[in-house]
This record gives structure tokens, C-alpha cells and sequence, in this order.
């Protein structure tokens, strides 16, 4: 017998983990965004999140829409180390976003680059400025004139 | 110089240690040069050798992160009863599993007889942690900390890319043998956590699939840790909450791998029927019902199905189970062989009923007088030899050009097999009877030179039968396998439709069969289902 205690002892156990069951998020990624004041709402509302989210074919449909950048960009910065996430990363890249790991921001030619070596391009660049400040502003897309890119902060692979 | 080592000073310095890492983890712009840097510093300490300091300071950062993360708070209900809730904060769990994320990646142990990844060592530590605590705490122990940290190293350790197979194939053997150690019957109080832990998609999935299935095996040996835990609990049907719980997240698991792996199912089917408890027969069901995913079962209400004209009924099934180890370990293989080799004039049969039962202090533990795994290790090693008998008899008629019979099996030039059958029918007591025909039907699967085998023994079985109550465990043992909800094996519903349909078998006239409204009911509406009527 492999057991090392009886079965009225297993049982008594067995009963205490009852009332320990690991929770589903005890096996996600911690979220950076917690809600602190989450509510009731009415059973009439989707109660949780539409499975549709985690579609690809989804995140290609948002990001064939140029309106729907901003939707992209909040995936990527409000829903961190989530699929979402990743697949938001995938669909900025697609529409030639670059990613900044210095910065942490996307950048995306706004002209051809005046100057391009091994190392690095400089030219006219639009970003997405995601600090929001008090006062209501940021959250928008820029142009940064006469910016030097270095190759060595652009993020080239998305691992998963 | 444990003494030394365990001293207030050195589990100051890994409080110490732990505490700068938590901060490195919480900086917004943490960096892997960051972490680097942090690991190489332990490396100058001296910690990470892989010896017994390498040992206590993983294990003292294990029990401060496990301490750090269970917040109890005293709930004060009214009428003044205190209630402990348990809260669980993440972050000292999620920054010591990074750490030694971090330090597997970065470095291995070089030096000594150490060699190697320093992973088995910290795995084995972890262990030594949780058994010490769940034997302290006993019902208050909370496996919660242990489940997340886990899952954090599956999600970091293991890889589901296939050009990593090998490496990552040590990775899940590493945590197979600990979930093997950590088993329910040995930390009963983590059993939900570690049904959760086997059957994670980080785990269960990346053990079996790729590496060549070497992965099999190990996972085979966690699902039956998991059934003998269950086993006495099921077998007595006292499904208390806790254990329907269990049970519930038993037969997904299940589901998910007949669904997924029905090759394992159908490979180990043999190793599992010995450890589910006959009572369980959705569960046993659900094994045998597996086939391999490239096969088409052709449907077996088909009218004039002749299952002898399939092609694949002459194949053997794979089986990785070891089949005469029961046999082996009661030194009764040679006996076998022997018997079946000359068996006039043996005693083999009449010692036999003695040698099929547990001593009384065994029979008292298993709940049975009989040795189960026995008696299904026998039946099948005698059926496989007798098929094995049966091909190379049919090799030799076909190349002599004798006649070639594709309808009738004839058992009778393996006279000998056959004979042990009928004689075990005949002489065991209802109970052995039941555990006999049991292993048959376990028998009954998907189409193979096996189920072809066993399910014309048990028709056989039931047209020579002198007695009626022989006929009518016979058919209990088909029955009861079909009256529950699906699935049910292909071959056990070809079998049970050639018993009620063929005349030969003069069903319908048994008294069993109307012997009560409700059983006579049920005989009709089971023939509906299968496709043949009352006649």
C-alpha cells in the first residue's frame, strides 16, 4: 500500500482541501489592472468576457480598421502579459508599428527615414504618446521630427 | 555545522537576500541585466553550488515566500464565532518563483557529483517544505501557495515549441516525479491542487504530446496514483461532497485525454482496470471506449455486420501495460505456461480458486476476497496466447491450402484455453464469477484480434452454460456496462447485440429476462437502443 495514513485520515483531509480549492486565479498572471470597486451588474449583461477576445481572426478585423488603433494600443498597454496583449502586438506590427523598448512606445515612419544605416534611421516619425496626463492630455499619436531610431531598442521578436 | 547553517544569522541573511529581490521584481524598469546581476551576486555567495547550503537557502526562501503570501485575517461573525479566512497575495510567490526561474536559466551546478540542473534539487526541496507543513498543520494546512508556485514554473520551465523536446522533456519528468511523491494518498490535503497541477494544459498536454512518448509512462503512473487514492471511497459509493468533487474532476480529466490521447486510454487500458473498482463502470467506460484516432468504427447497429470480414480484427491492440506481472509476482507464469503447454493431467485448474484469493487481512484492505489485478493479469495473458495459437494455426491451414474458415472462430483447437474458461465460470462462487467476467468484458474494445477473441469466449460462455444463474451473470456484466449513459465500447455492444439477436443463444426464453416488469422493460428498450428487438 502506497498510502501512508488511512482512509478515515485521507477523508478528514480530503474534507480540509474542500475548503481550500485552488482558485482560478490562482493559476493566472498576476494583472497589473485590479478593478477597486468591483459591482453588481444586471444579469441582463454579458457577466464575463466575451471568448471572442482571445480570437485571432478577431484582432485581425480590429486591426484592419484604422480606427480601431487606439483599441489596439489600449490591449497592449491596459491588458499586460495577456494573449490579448500579444495579439494587439501582432496586428501593431502588421500595420508597421515599431516597437521602442527603450521608450516603450510605438513609433510608425511618417516618411520615408532621411537617413538609415546598420545601426540606426532618423527622420519624421509619428508615435502613440500613452501618458495620460491629469489635465486630460496625452493618449494620442504625435509626430516627432528629425527622431533617431537605434536598431538595437527595436523590439523584433514577439515570443509568447 | 547544521547548526551553524540554520543559525538565526543565516536565515537573517536570506531574509535579507529575499527581501532585495522582492524590490529588483517591484521596480517598473526591472530588467533581465537586473536579474543577472542579482544571481551572479548569489553565485559569488556562494549559494548556488548545489550543496547543503544551496539546499537550506532554497528552502528557507520557500517557507518566508509561502509565509509572506498567506494572509490570515480573523473574520468576527455575529454571535461571536471567529472564522479564519485565508487571503492569498501573490507577489512573494510570484517573485520566488521567478528567482528561481532566473537561476535555472542562468546557471547549473559545475561542480562535483552535483552535475546538472539545479531544478531536481530545488523540486525535492519544495517536497520536503510541503510535507513538513502539511504534517504540522495537518486541516489547516493551504495548498494554495504551492498550486500557484507550480503553475509559475510549468508556465516558465516548460515549453510547448517542439525543438526544444529534449530538454524540455527533463523538465517534465522533474515534475512528474515530484507530482509522483506529492501524491493524494501521501498529502491528502493538497488533492484538488494536485488533480489541477497533473491535468494543466502547461503539463499534462506537454508530457504527451511529442518527445516520442516518453512521457507516457509517467503520466500513466500519476493517473493511477490518482485512481488507487479514489478507490476505496468509490468502491463503498459514500460520495461525500469532497469525494464527488474529486470524482467530477477525475472524469473530466478523462474526457479531455479520450478526446485528446485516446491512443494512452487504449495503451495503459489494462493497468487502469485494475485500479478502478468494478462499481465505477462510467469511469471504466470511458478507458475502454478509446480507439486509435485513424481507425473507423463501422456502426454496430449495422444489420448483417460481420465483424469477422473487418480487416483490422486480426491485428493485436497495443498494449504498454505490463500484462503477467501479477502473474510474476505470485510466481504463477511458469505454472501457466506449463499448463497450457500439457495440461493433461495437471492440477493447474483445481489449485487455481485457492491461488485467486487475498489472505484475509489483504481481502479486509481491498474489500474483495479476490486478487483482482490477478484474475484480469490471467485471463488476458491466457487469451493472448491463445490468439497468438489461433494465428499461427490459421498461417499454417492457409499455406498447406487446407480450408480457409473466415466465419467461425474455432476455439477448439485451442482446447485448452477454452477449457480454463469454462472451468472458471463453472467452479468460482458469484463473486469470483463477477471479477472473472469482468476482465473479460474489460476486454471488449475497439475492433481487434482481442475484443474479437474474448467476445466470442463470453458468447461461448454463455450457450454452454448448464446453470441459468451462469447466463444470467453473463449478461449483468454486458448489461450493466449499457444501461449507463454513454460512452460504451465498440466491442461491448457488438457482443451484446449478437447475444439477444442470434437464436443460437435463445435469449429472449431465459426466465431472467422477465423475471420482473422493470428488468423486462428494460431488456426491450436496451434492444431498441442496440438496434434488435425481442424476438
Amino acid at each position: 500500500v502506497v498510502s501512508g495514513h488511512d482512509h478515515l485520515y485521507n477523508l478528514q483531509m480530503l474534507e480540509a482541501a474542500y475548503h481550500r480549492l485552488p482558485q482560478p486565479k490562482d493559476s493566472e498572471r498576476a494583472k497589473t489592472y485590479i478593478p477597486r470597486h468591483p459591482s453588481v451588474t444586471p444579469a441582463s449583461y454579458p457577466q464575463i468576457q466575451a471568448p471572442i477576445v482571445t480570437n485571432p481572426a478577431f484582432w485581425e478585423r480590429l486591426g484592419s480598421d484604422t480606427l480601431s488603433t487606439d483599441m489596439l494600443f489600449f490591449a497592449f498597454y491596459y491588458q499586460q502579459n495577456s494573449y490579448q496583449q500579444y495579439l494587439a502586438a501582432k496586428e501593431l506590427k502588421k500595420q508597421s508599428w515599431r516597437f521602442h523598448r527603450k521608450y516603450n512606445t510605438w513609433f510608425q515612419r511618417h516618411v520615408e527615414p532621411q537617413v538609415t544605416t546598420d545601426e540606426y534611421e532618423r527622420g519624421s516619425y509619428v508615435y502613440f504618446d500613452f501618458h495620460l496626463a491629469d489635465d486630460g492630455n496625452g493618449w494620442c499619436q504625435r509626430i516627432k521630427n528629425d527622431f533617431t531610431f537605434e536598431y538595437n531598442f527595436l523590439e523584433d521578436e514577439l515570443s509568447v | 555545522d547544521a547548526t551553524v547553517a540554520d543559525s538565526v544569522a543565516f536565515q537573517d541573511q536570506v531574509a535579507h537576500l529575499f527581501s532585495e529581490w522582492c524590490q529588483i521584481c517591484d521596480h517598473p524598469n526591472a530588467s533581465d541585466a537586473a536579474y543577472s546581476r542579482y544571481v551572479m551576486q548569489l553565485q559569488h555567495i556562494g549559494l548556488l553550488k548545489g550543496d547543503e547550503f544551496t539546499e537550506r537557502f532554497f528552502r528557507i526562501l520557500t517557507e518566508l515566500a509561502v509565509a509572506h503570501s498567506v494572509v490570515s485575517e480573523q473574520i468576527n461573525a455575529p454571535g461571536g464565532l471567529s472564522q479564519q479566512s485565508s487571503h492569498i497575495s501573490y507577489f512573494p510567490i510570484d517573485s520566488y518563483s521567478k528567482l528561481v526561474s532566473v537561476v535555472i536559466k542562468n546557471c547549473s551546478v559545475e561542480i562535483g557529483p552535483n552535475k546538472g540542473s539545479l531544478l531536481p534539487k530545488i523540486l525535492s526541496v519544495t517536497i520536503r517544505v510541503i510535507q513538513k507543513d502539511a504534517e504540522e498543520k495537518k486541516a489547516s494546512f493551504n495548498p494554495r501557495p504551492y498550486f500557484r508556485l507550480f503553475i509559475n514554473w510549468l508556465n516558465d520551465l516548460s515549453t510547448s515549441e517542439l525543438h526544444h523536446d529534449g530538454a524540455n522533456f527533463q523538465v517534465l519528468a522533474a515534475f512528474a516525479n515530484a507530482f509522483h511523491v506529492l501524491q493524494p494518498s501521501r498529502i491528502p490535503s493538497m488533492s484538488f491542487a494536485w488533480l489541477e497541477l497533473v491535468s494543466h494544459r502547461t503539463f499534462m498536454a506537454r508530457l504527451l504530446t511529442g518527445n516520442s512518448q516518453k512521457g507516457w509512462p509517467f503520466f500513466q503512473r500519476l493517473l493511477i496514483d490518482l485512481f488507487k487514492f479514489m478507490e476505496p471511497y468509490l468502491r463503498t459509493a459514500d460520495l461525500l461532497e469532497p469525494v464527488h468533487l474529486m470524482y467530477k474532476g477525475t472524469m473530466r480529466v478523462l474526457l479531455v485525454l479520450l478526446h485528446d490521447f485516446p491512443e494512452f486510454l487504449c495503451d495503459y487500458h489494462f493497468s487502469f482496470c485494475d485500479v478502478i473498482p468494478s462499481s465505477c463502470i462510467q469511469m471504466r467506460n470511458v478507458i475502454l471506449s478509446a480507439f486509435p484516432r485513424n481507425m473507423r468504427l463501422p456502426d454496430p447497429s449495422t444489420p448483417n455486420l460481420k465483424i469477422d470480414l473487418l480487416a483490422e480484427i486480426s491485428l493485436p491492440p497495443r498494449i504498454m501495460s505490463d500484462v503477467d506481472g501479477a502473474l510474476k509476482l505470485k510466481h504463477m507464469k511458469v505454472d501457466v505456461d506449463e499448463y497450457l503447454k500439457r495440461p493433461e493431467g495437471s492440477s493447474f485448474l483445481n489449485d487455481l480458486k485457492q491461488k485467486l484469493l487475498l489472505p484475509q487481512n489483504e481481502a479486509n484492505v481491498a474489500g474483495t476476497r479476490y486478487n483482482v489485478p490477478l484474475m484480469n493479469s490471467l485471463v488476458l495473458y491466457i487469451g493472448i496466447q491463445a490468439v497468438q495459437q489461433l494465428q499461427a494455426n490459421k498461417a499454417n491451414a492457409s499455406a498447406s491450402a487446407q480450408q480457409i474458415n473466415h466465419n467461425t472462430m474455432d476455439i477448439f483447437q485451442i482446447e485448452t484455453a477454452t477449457e480454463f474458461f469454462r472451468y472458471l465460470v463453472t467452479n468460482l462462487d458469484t463473486e469470483g464469477r463477477y471479477l472473472f467476467l469482468n476482465a473479460i468484458a474489460n476486454q471488449l474494445r475497439y475492433p481487434n484480434s482481442h475484443t474479437h477473441y474474448f467476445s466470442f469466449i463470453i458468447l461461448y460462455l454463455f450457450a454452454e452454460a448448464a446453470q441459468e444463474h451462469i447466463q444470467e451473470q453473463v449478461t449483468r456484466v454486458l448489461l450493466e456496462r449499457l444501461i449507463v449513459n454513454r460512452p460504451h465500447p465498440w466491442g461491448l455492444l457488438i457482443t451484446f447485440i449478437e447475444l439477444i439477436k442470434n437464436p443460437r443463444y435463445n435469449f429472449w426464453n431465459r426466465a431472467f429476462t422477465h423475471c420482473a416488469p422493470e428488468i423486462k422493460q428494460l431488456f426491450e428498450s436496451v434492444a431498441k437502443s442496440c438496434g434488435g428487438g425481442a424476438g
